[in-house]
């Protein structure tokens, strides 16, 4: 067997004229949990669902798991979970009842259905809770049990498509604790979202954008590769005036806003700092604070994004 | 200063102020209901065709295939006596378009293999001694045998048969005395027969306004019962309940296009039936149009308020499905007549609009007859569209006052 | 065999959880065989008619009095002028009328052939052709027995009046009463709304509510799912069954002649096929109003061609041909033959055997049509 669980080779969806994916290839090592990092309609769930074996391909095949899933969607499914954004197990069912319902589904025998249960409830902290209806959760709670159930028959891949849409941060990081887990016990996780911050617990990464890929690698990877020239956070007044002067400047690289703050991509820090301060006074805006801050993924993300809409001519 | 020379105008504004207002609430809250549900039926070609094309295709092709005419009924005889007499009989039976002699048999033991097969349904044996019988006048005794399973077409055919056993015995009666020189002696007793408004007694005058008026039921019924509880399953529903419209006026606007378009596709039943099948309209128009009018919103009604009653769209269609399909095919009279049916059951037929619209329909297409005929009908209808209306509206009221039923779903 | 089980618990969990369905399941069966079993006759018996006896002779009444006492009509109303008999049958009142016309009673006396006029409403087609066929019977009767006092007359001439007696003798069903005959019949078209309502949901429902996506990521088999969503709602149909040929059998007095197991053999087979057809149109539907609108467009044509009352062999040959695929058909063969004729397999094989093949390419056709991907 190769090191990589999933390799995608030139994988296209068209419905229509319109082109959800276009040609994209990456693979993901075992154990990895891998990230596919996109606004919403970039592709991001077009290309999961292809890979589950729940829409097939236009062209370019994949591997998940040594199985084709154009050749073999089954053999595909019995190596994989998977969790939709959209809560997708049965609300007039009970908790326990849903587990089992899933364990009878992947064919588990009655002892090992027993202890996954009891591992799925203590993990997803529902002990307690077994006899609730699913549709008197807390959505947090649904998530973890969504997860459980996905994980039930013990995959070797995990698929997440934006697993914690309308979950609170705390029931959020309580999740990214346990895709940590199920990471170190050897699972591949694959999980498309659109929270940056989730994204930088990814052991590598792919940037989508209108259904092509626009970066790949590890968080700090790409950082590095993409954003080589200092990052200025300031705070002002009147951001958008003060954005769209520096625009023009020739010794600014890239104005975005971000919250109430400018970042600003300057050619070196200290000749950067002094001519920014100097353009805001000439202006007349006020200047409060000028810092160095370390490139987050988001900056990295919108480089990347305005690059290739760029080189697309748009 | 200023103000009062501009007083008198301002007075009048405000006096118009409030009465304007409450025009505009009422109008400005159907109104877009009305729109939205437009276009949601244009978006959804699919309830447009059930809506509009299925009555008039289902008319079109029952209106051939279904009637009650039995003729040609599969006939085995034995004649066991093998005379003039019994042939000449026999051979009377057989010139009728009622039966068709398809089997002559040796042994009438062989008459229940025929009708355990479906084969015949009625035998004639003409027993030995059937021409001496008939000649010594004690009377000629003959076997009738039928496959009694359908009683309806047993009971045809018994009448057929005796009627046809009967003239030819009085004929031969009078045959004998004219032969013995009573000369100019007529049949004493005849009936003279005139069928009213159906002369040529075609079953599709009587079938085709009942098969109008079931259609036309369960589609409306079907389709509007999806309404309120798909809204409700979608959460769209809390978005309108917050806003100021009021229950009834959303029961009116999704009322009114639904009601609209189904008395349109009336119409075109209306039309198949008189250009395909010759049903008149004998009656007057208006009162055809009053009666449909108040049917419709009656079913119409009758579909919202499942709607407003039911969590999810499946309960909701079975009590649809229920409500409608074999209600209306039994009880409204289309086939079954009413005054057959006990008491209770007759009771119960009142919640059924079909029958009360039936009945109108009948009086007016075929009969032609004035609304003196059946306005206890005409009330019957629009109370019953009244009701289910206001009802509806009511559910809806209190539903939004209460936690909303989607919430907990969601 | 495990993800069959584990589909079909989650039915039947669903199932009880929603109080609305049990009710539904089991009582309305049996309350709408109720309703509809006293609802359903189509006797032609005691047919509300008007009189007009403009006569009023010693014959007229003698008449009237045959024509009454056959039970077929009975005396509604006396009117005394034919104004009035118009207004009864425009009212619905009355289905027929008798007029006898001034000067019958005397032209019978006078041997010169006297005329009673019978008035039908031709609305109810079928109820005033039974019925004039029993007037012309009844009228004709009487004029034989008019003819025979002739001879009583003659006696010494030597002469015999002609009369042929026919002796009718009905198989199976004696009486004649309609409700043997539909009975049956309201019994199957209750078994098939049920199990085509309930069966045509089961697929779409899924799909509307997002859990069809997470059961297609799961290794089960397409087979597997319909097989798991079927077992449910035909053990809900054998519910059914018990309860509705019970009641039919014991409450309705509906003459039972056949064998039970046979019975409940070929109403399995039957549920295959309407259940097979509620699951292939929850198949190919997207959401469950199209769903719902699919069965009622295919239950509306099945209740008409299927012989429960229309009858099949008045039907021209294209709706004749077109029945054969109506499964419901079949099965309403099966039922009168077993309950009314005590048929056995000989009799009912190849109505069996239609409804097996409609029921296998039906499940057939559903499990190919049901692709695990999404649209």
């Amino acid at each position: 067997m190769t090191s990589s669980s999933i390799e995608v080779r030139a994988l296209s969806k068209r419905f229509g004229a319109f082109t959800a994916v276009d040609a994209v290839s990456f693979d993901v090592r075992r154990g990895d949990i891998f990230g596919f990092l996109g606004a919403n309609g970039a592709g991001k769930s077009t290309t999961i669902r292809m890979l589950c074996g729940l829409l097939e391909p236009t062209s370019g095949t994949a591997l998940v798991a040594g199985h084709d899933i154009r050749r073999s969607p089954e053999k595909v499914k019995r190596s994989i979970g998977y969790m939709s954004q959209k809560f997708s197990l049965y609300e007039d069912l009970t908790v326990e009842e849903n587990i089992r319902f899933f364990g009878g589904v992947y064919n588990m025998a009655a002892p090992d259905l027993a202890s996954r249960l009891r591992w799925v409830l203590e993990m997803a902290g529902l002990r307690g809770r077994e006899h609730s209806l699913t549709r008197n959760l807390s959505q947090g709670w649904k998530q973890r049990l969504a997860l459980g159930c996905a994980v039930l028959h013990e995959p070797g891949i995990l698929f997440l498509d934006e697993p914690t849409g309308g979950v609170d941060p705390v029931s959020r990081r309580a999740f990214w604790d346990l895709i940590n887990r199920l990471s170190e016990d050897g699972v591949t996780v694959f999980v498309t979202t659109h929270y940056l911050d989730e994204a930088e617990s990814c052991n590598d990464i792919r940037l989508i954008h209108a259904g092509r890929i626009v970066g790949a690698g590890s968080p700090s990877a790409l950082k590095a590769s993409t954003i080589r020239n200092p990052i200025l956070e300031v705070e002002c007044g009147r951001t958008v005036e003060a954005m769209d002067l520096l625009r023009r400047e020739p010794w600014v690289r890239d104005v975005s806003i971000f919250g109430v703050n400018l970042h600003v991509g300057v050619v070196e820090e200290a000749e950067g700092r002094r001519r920014l301060a100097a353009r805001l006074e000439q202006a007349g805006i006020p200047l409060r604070r000028i810092d160095r801050i370390v490139p987050s993924l988001e900056d990295v993300f919108l480089r990347r994004i305005e690059d290739s809409d760029k080189e697309a001519g748009r | 200063m200023r103000k009062k020379a501009v007083a008198a105008p301002t007075v009048r504004a405000e006096m118009a102020g409030p009465v304007r207002m409450v025009e505009a609430t009422v109008f400005a809250s159907i109104r877009p209901i009305i729109r939205k549900e437009f276009r949601q039926i244009r978006r959804d070609p699919r309830t447009l065709v059930f809506l509009l094309a299925l009555p008039g295709f289902l008319l079109l092709m029952f209106g051939y295939a279904l009637n009650f005419d039995f003729k040609h009924i599969p006939l085995a005889v034995c004649d066991q006596d093998g005379t003039q007499a019994s042939r000449d009989f026999l051979a009377r039976l057989g010139t009728t378009e009622y039966f068709d002699i398809l089997y002559r048999l040796d042994d009438p033991r062989l008459v229940d293999g025929l009708f355990g097969r479906d084969q015949a349904k009625v035998a004639v044996v003409v027993p030995r001694g059937f021409a001496d019988d008939l000649s010594s006048g004690s009377g000629a005794p003959i076997q009738v045998l039928l496959d009694g399973t359908n009683s309806t077409s047993a009971g045809t055919a018994v009448g057929y048969i005796a009627a046809i056993v009967q003239s030819a015995s009085l004929r031969m009666t009078t045959q004998v005395l004219e032969g013995r020189g009573f000369r100019g002696l007529s049949v004493p007793v005849a009936a003279e027969v005139r069928v009213w408004y159906n002369p040529e007694l075609r079953s599709a005058l009587f079938l085709i306004p009942g098969l109008m008026a079931f259609v036309l039921m369960i589609i409306v019924v079907v389709s509007t019962s999806f309404s309120v509880v798909r809204e409700k399953e979608r959460g769209t529903m809390e978005q309108i309940l917050v806003s100021p419209v009021r229950p009834l006026a959303l029961i009116v606007g999704k009322t009114v296009p639904y009601a609209l378009i189904s008395l349109l596709s009336a119409h075109l039943a209306l039309g198949l039936g008189y250009l395909l099948f010759r049903v008149p309209i004998r009656g007057s128009y208006p009162l055809l149009l009053l009666a449909m009018g108040l049917f419709l919103l009656g079913g119409l009604g009758q579909g919202i308020l499942i709607s407003t009653v039911t969590r999810t769209q499946q309960v909701a269609f079975m009590i649809a499905i229920l409500t409608t399909l074999l209600p209306t095919f039994i009880l409204s009279g289309f086939v079954f007549p009413i005054r057959n049916m006990p008491g209770i059951i007759q009771a119960f037929s009142f919640f059924v609009p079909a029958r009360y619209f039936l009945s109108a329909l009948r009086g007016i297409m075929i009969k032609g007859v004035g609304i003196g005929a059946f306005w206890e009908q005409i009330l019957f209808l629009a109370a019953f569209a009244g009701l289910t209306i206001t009802v509806s509206a009511v559910r809806l009221r209190r539903s939004s006052g209460v936690e909303g039923e989607g919430r907990k779903r969601r | 065999m495990k993800a069959v089980l584990a589909i079909l618990k989650k039915e039947f969990i669903q199932i009880r959880r929603d109080p609305r369905m049990l009710p539904i399941l089991f009582l309305a069966p049996v309350l709408q065989l109720l309703l509809f079993g006293f609802a359903v006759n189509l006797d032609v018996r005691d047919i509300p008619s008007v009189v007009c006896d403009q006569d009023r002779s010693p014959q007229s009444r003698a008449y009237l009095d045959a024509f009454f006492h056959s039970g077929y009509f009975t005396r509604r109303f006396d009117v005394g002028r034919t104004e009035d008999v118009d207004s009864r049958i425009d009212g619905g009142q009355a289905v027929m009328a008798v007029i006898i016309p001034r000067g019958f009673g005397e032209r019978l006396l006078a041997g010169r052939g006297a005329t009673a006029q019978i008035i039908a409403d031709g609305t109810e087609s079928q109820s005033a052709t039974i019925g004039l066929n029993y007037a012309a019977m009844i009228t004709s009767r009487y004029a034989q027995g008019l003819l025979a006092e002739t001879f009583v007359r003659l006696r010494g001439s030597g002469l015999r009046p002609v009369l042929i007696e026919p002796e009718v003798r009905v198989f199976y069903n004696p009486d004649l009463k309609s409700r043997n005959f539909l009975v049956p019949g309201v019994l199957g078209m209750i078994l098939m709304v049920m199990t085509m309502m309930l069966s045509s949901m089961g697929i779409v429902r899924e799909k509307e509510a997002g859990t069809m996506e997470q059961l297609i990521v799961t290794p089960i088999r397409p087979g597997q799912l319909i097989l798991g969503k079927l077992l449910p709602f035909l053990a809900i149909g054998v519910i059914d069954v018990v309860l509705v040929t019970s009641l039919a059998a014991f409450g309705f007095r509906v003459p039972f002649r056949g064998d039970v197991l046979l019975l409940g053999g070929l109403c399995l087979v039957f549920m295959l096929t309407t259940l097979g057809l509620g699951l292939f149109i929850s198949t190919i539907s997207r959401n469950q109003q199209q769903a719902m609108f699919t069965a009622v467009f295919f239950m509306i044509p099945m209740i008409l061609l299927s012989n429960f009352v229309f009858p099949i062999e008045t039907m021209p040959g294209f709706f004749r041909a077109l029945t054969a695929i109506i499964p419901i058909k079949y099965f309403f063969t099966v039922i009168r033959g077993i309950f009314l004729k005590g048929s056995g397999w000989a009799e009912l094989w190849d109505e069996a055997a239609a409804m097996a093949v409609f029921g296998a390419v039906i499940l057939a056709l559903s499990i190919v049509r049901f692709k695990k991907r999404l649209e």
